[in-house]
């Protein structure tokens, strides 16, 4: 006789707020381009480095990656450094394209996960992220002992055929919410800072609750000079950009 | 501490706490004794999940930003910025956060080594008895004018103890060289800062108050002097006053990654910035209406415009946003000193801050904080005092040279010929934690712990207000069988006896700190106060060092540069070629980050290439020559020659191409070594006024080789991989 398990229903759950609970402002009028959130990044996460063909191919595994894009020609160029990572979308492309339900939306923390034990490696969600930051493991890559003593444990080691991208260092994230919970209070303001943020020399990167408008991640992202990364396509970034080369608070 | 509390027994303690963000002082110098190694088998104290964070200071380069490490079961994860040190004020750069890829590189000096023959890269590994024992018989069997010590410029402690062992023994003081002092050209900065300034020491330039920076050169967002210190302050210059938004303007020839920060970028011939400055102060002169001050009345503003490619209009423009700024601020820097003028370029700059008045005022120029313990600044050696130490070396009158921290071989100029002057130095003894060029080209090499693993302290030259000491500590057991320096020489002291024994009569490298430390117990305004010694040793590993809790900036006396002329010689270039050259150091490597693999895969910020080296050379240049991205051609100089791929970059002057600094290791690991081309090769040996190298003052031809080498950029482009050209 065989009793008949009921298997567990998976949805695709979108957020149903525009709000979001977890964003960051990024600040280009003062972001240097110096790399140290890169660097941070893949210290905190334990990203792989791929070495110089794979890099080539176009196969680095930067979580986040500084944009630098030329206007103009000499002697009239000009440039600028956008720092560039997931946007934790609250309408994210590559949620309903994940055949196995590895990319999901976090219900609690309002972020778009990336289950590592369910990734089957169809690449179907980089393929639909329009900003291309969604990183393929294509090999395991080499970690020559002892490097590996400094792995972070808190944060899973992936390996070939997974998908990886930023986590807003969600690691951080719960031992914040831990801690506040065991202590009976709210986190605080500035509590819970990603490695890029915590990192960064200038102090473009800003992270907090934006459904908290008092908090000072809501009051930078009011800022007259914000934007959101191509916006136009709905899929509701919790990263606002604050434009630079212009004069505080005009958006021209 | 009257009790020798166990490292079990205050982790109990520090468990009963259990924030996880407390910074743990390792209980003083009882810690010393305690070994912090990975818990193969788990003691039973130790907290599962909870990490241990301990408080030490960067070695990446000497700016001295203070870390916290966080480490889990005595394994170091993760550098953190230590909020509390007012140089860094809890923020790292890259190469501060990939220093545990130095620390846990797979390719260390495991073991003392003894080469039987240069260069050869077996050794015999030694135990450190013996290696101790080499050490003593070479400051005791040899005259002391015959020992000769080359230090790097971190870390100070062990710079105190080779001075004090040197003084001892009568022997010649130590020689201090980086190679990102010769590119910051240090010696320029403080000769012009005497002249101009009226005092001997670093300039610091308070760009967090200046609505107005000019940059003539200076990469301060890069890694000039104090570049995370420089980077907040200028976030504050753009964004800390709601009220302005601070401009900027940044003259080079080949836009930096500072530049590319700047709202206006001047393309200028390199070697004109000097006469640009004068051109300028005289313009402000003019839109101010004020008296014409002798030192700018000498000046040709058509003949400046023609010769540096800056029009007439655009200096108007320019003086007339320096004169109407509230504290308008020019800086001098890096590749603008790199010249046969560049000490007079270095003057005409401060020259201009003179006639704005900021001297010793917000947003204007003051002389650095001296650093605790330190009697003045101390600068390092320029190229000059290296011409003339490789000199003594070449003369065979040193029969032993001990290097540490330093690795000349690859970071000075080949055409220096310190490599054929090491030749001839009968013993090498080197202290180098990897195997680098100079390491391998040594006799012994007795590998001192990783910074993270160290003892010690770095004053703080710049950078910050207060007076600053960071201090530093093991923030986990030595990884491999490696001993600190300071401890070698003093027990090599004890073993050579004598004099030398008395003077140096410390048990260990704890003792010899908390000797030097034990000045600072009675310093007024102190971050914290102790009554004795060890309880001051305990609060300086808890705060990751010492610090005053006002500002020492020292206001500059000024002399009087205005009423008298400044002559700018034009700049001398030397070679055939037809380009100028500009060496830069890398933004991400530094001078020694590339034995790091994750810094080797952070891209370049301006060209987003990736491991190797490149030549950048303007597309219209390229065209005309018939040269595209990633072909490989050879740059020929006076001094050398080198090949690398070409990346075409639109914001560089058609007359110039630029080289970074940091690649072209021989040896030094499986990550940097045969990687890449090292543009000192290409470096004579021309100085500037003060002595430093006027290493932008050559000029180089560029000749095609046919080969192709495909650059591993971020950015994508068309026609990598076979598709075709557009």
């Amino acid at each position: 006789m065989t009793t008949k398990t009921k298997i567990p229903e998976v949805a695709v759950s979108q957020s149903t707020t525009d709000q979001g609970k977890w964003g960051m402002v990024i600040d280009q009028d003062i972001c240097t381009g110096c790399q140290a959130c890169v660097a941070a990044c893949a210290m905190e996460n334990n990203v792989s480095f791929v070495g110089e063909d794979d890099i080539a191919y176009g196969r680095g595994m930067h979580w986040i990656r500084i944009e630098r894009f030329w206007k103009g020609d000499y002697p009239k160029v000009a440039s600028s450094y956008q720092p560039m990572l997931c946007q934790q979308c609250g309408h994210a492309p590559c949620e309903p394209v994940c055949p196995v339900y590895a990319a999901v939306h976090s219900a609690s923390e309002d972020l778009n996960l990336q289950v590592y034990n369910r990734c089957v490696g169809t690449r179907y969600c980089a393929n639909n992220c329009p900003y291309q930051v969604r990183t393929f493991n294509w090999r395991d890559y080499a970690r020559p002992e002892p490097l590996s003593n400094q792995l972070n444990p808190d944060v899973t080691v992936r390996q070939r055929g997974v998908m990886e991208k930023c986590t807003f260092c969600i690691q951080r994230i719960n031992a914040v919410e831990d801690k506040a919970a065991s202590e009976n209070r709210q986190i605080n303001d500035g509590e819970m800072l990603p490695a890029c943020a915590q990192a960064c020399p200038a102090d473009a990167i800003t992270f907090g609750r934006i459904d908290d408008p008092n908090s000072k991640v809501s009051q930078k992202a009011r800022d007259g000079r914000g934007f959101m990364a191509l916006e136009e396509l709905g899929t509701l970034p919790r990263i606002t950009y604050l434009k630079g080369g212009s004069l505080h608070g005009s958006n021209g | 501490m009257s009790k020798q509390i166990s490292r079990r027994d205050f982790l109990k303690l520090a468990g009963v706490g259990a924030a996880t963000t407390a910074v743990l002082t390792g209980c003083g110098p009882a810690s010393r004794y305690v070994t912090r190694e990975p818990y193969t088998k788990m003691p039973e104290y130790n907290y599962n999940g909870l990490s241990t964070f301990y408080a030490t200071t960067c070695r990446e380069c000497a700016a001295g930003c203070g870390l916290v490490v966080r480490t889990m079961q005595g394994r170091a994860i993760k550098v953190e910025g230590n909020v509390n040190n007012p140089v860094n004020l809890g923020k790292t750069c890259a190469r501060g956060q990939a220093t545990l890829h130095g620390m846990y590189n797979p390719d260390r000096v495991t073991d003392p080594i003894h080469h039987v023959s240069r260069g050869s890269s077996n050794g015999d590994k030694m135990d450190w008895d013996a290696a101790t024992q080499v050490v003593a018989d070479a400051l005791s069997k040899n005259k002391p004018e015959e020992i000769a010590f080359l230090m790097g410029m971190a870390p100070d402690h062990l710079f105190d103890l080779v001075t004090d062992l040197t003084k001892s023994l009568g022997a010649p003081a130590p020689v201090r060289f980086g190679a990102l002092s010769m590119f910051e050209a240090r010696a320029t900065l403080g000769q012009a800062a005497k002249d101009v300034l009226g005092q001997d020491g670093l300039p610091f330039f308070d760009v967090a108050g200046s609505d107005m920076v000019f940059s003539f050169g200076a990469n301060f967002l890069e890694t000039w002097l104090s570049p995370v210190a420089y980077t907040r302050n200028y976030a504050k210059m753009r964004r800390g006053n709601p009220d302005r938004r601070g401009y900027f303007v940044q003259f080079e020839a080949r836009m930096s990654q500072t530049g590319i920060n700047a709202d206006e970028w001047i393309p200028i011939v390199p070697g004109t910035e000097g006469a640009v400055a004068l051109a300028i102060g005289r313009l402000v002169a003019e839109a101010k209406g004020t008296s014409l001050p002798a030192v700018f009345s000498g000046v040709d503003v058509k003949a400046v415009a023609q010769d540096s490619g800056v029009s007439v209009d655009t200096l108007t423009h320019l003086a007339g946003l320096f004169a109407n700024a509230a504290n308008a601020l020019a800086i001098p820097g890096g590749v603008a000193l790199g010249q046969s003028n560049g000490l007079q370029t270095a003057e005409a700059v401060l020259a201009l801050n003179a006639f704005t008045g900021n001297f010793g005022k917000p947003g204007g120029v003051y002389l650095s904080t001296l650093a605790p313990l330190a009697d003045q600044y101390h600068r390092p050696a320029n190229i000059k005092e290296m011409q003339d130490f490789i000199n003594t070396l070449k003369s065979g009158s040193i029969k032993v040279l001990f290097v540490h921290g330093v690795n000349p071989i690859f970071e000075l100029p080949k055409s220096l010929g310190f490599a054929d002057a090491l030749a001839k130095v009968p013993q090498v003894i080197s202290f180098a934690t990897f195997p680098d060029e100079t390491a391998m080209q040594s006799d012994y090499v007795f590998p001192d712990h990783h910074g993270l693993e160290s003892w010690g302290y770095q004053k703080v030259a710049t950078g910050a207000g207060p007076s600053v000491l960071s201090g530093a500590q093991p923030v986990v057991s030595p990884f491999y069988n490696t001993h600190a320096t300071v401890d070698v020489l003093l027990a090599a002291a004890q073993k050579a006896g004598g004099a030398l024994a008395s003077a140096l009569s410390f048990k260990d490298e704890v003792e010899y700190l908390q000797s030097k430390l034990n000045a600072l117990l009675t310093e007024a305004d102190s971050y914290f106060s102790a009554p004795e010694i060890n309880t001051f040793m305990a609060d300086f590993q808890q705060y990751g060092g010492w610090w005053k809790t006002k500002d020492g900036l020292v206001a500059p006396s000024g002399v009087d540069v205005l009423g008298k002329s400044l002559k700018i010689d034009p700049a001398q270039f030397n070679g055939s070629g037809q380009y100028y050259l500009i060496p830069f150091v890398s933004p991400v490597l530094g001078d020694a980050g590339a034995n790091k693999p994750w810094l080797q895969e952070v891209p370049d910020p301006n060209t987003t290439v990736t491991w190797n080296s490149w030549v950048e050379i303007n597309p219209a240049t390229a065209d005309q020559l018939g040269i595209d991205n990633d072909d490989v051609v050879l740059i020929k100089s006076d001094a050398g020659s080198v090949e690398a791929s070409v990346y075409k970059y639109p914001a560089i002057r058609p007359d110039t191409i630029a080289i970074p600094f940091g690649q072209g290791h021989t040896a030094y690991g499986r990550y940097a070594a045969n990687r890449g081309i090292n543009p000192a090769d290409l470096l004579g040996p021309s100085l500037n006024g003060a002595g430093d190298l006027a290493f932008a003052g050559m000029k180089v031809s560029i000749e095609k080789t046919g080969k192709k080498k495909v650059l591993a950029r971020l950015e994508s482009i068309m026609g990598v991989y076979g598709t075709p050209q557009n």
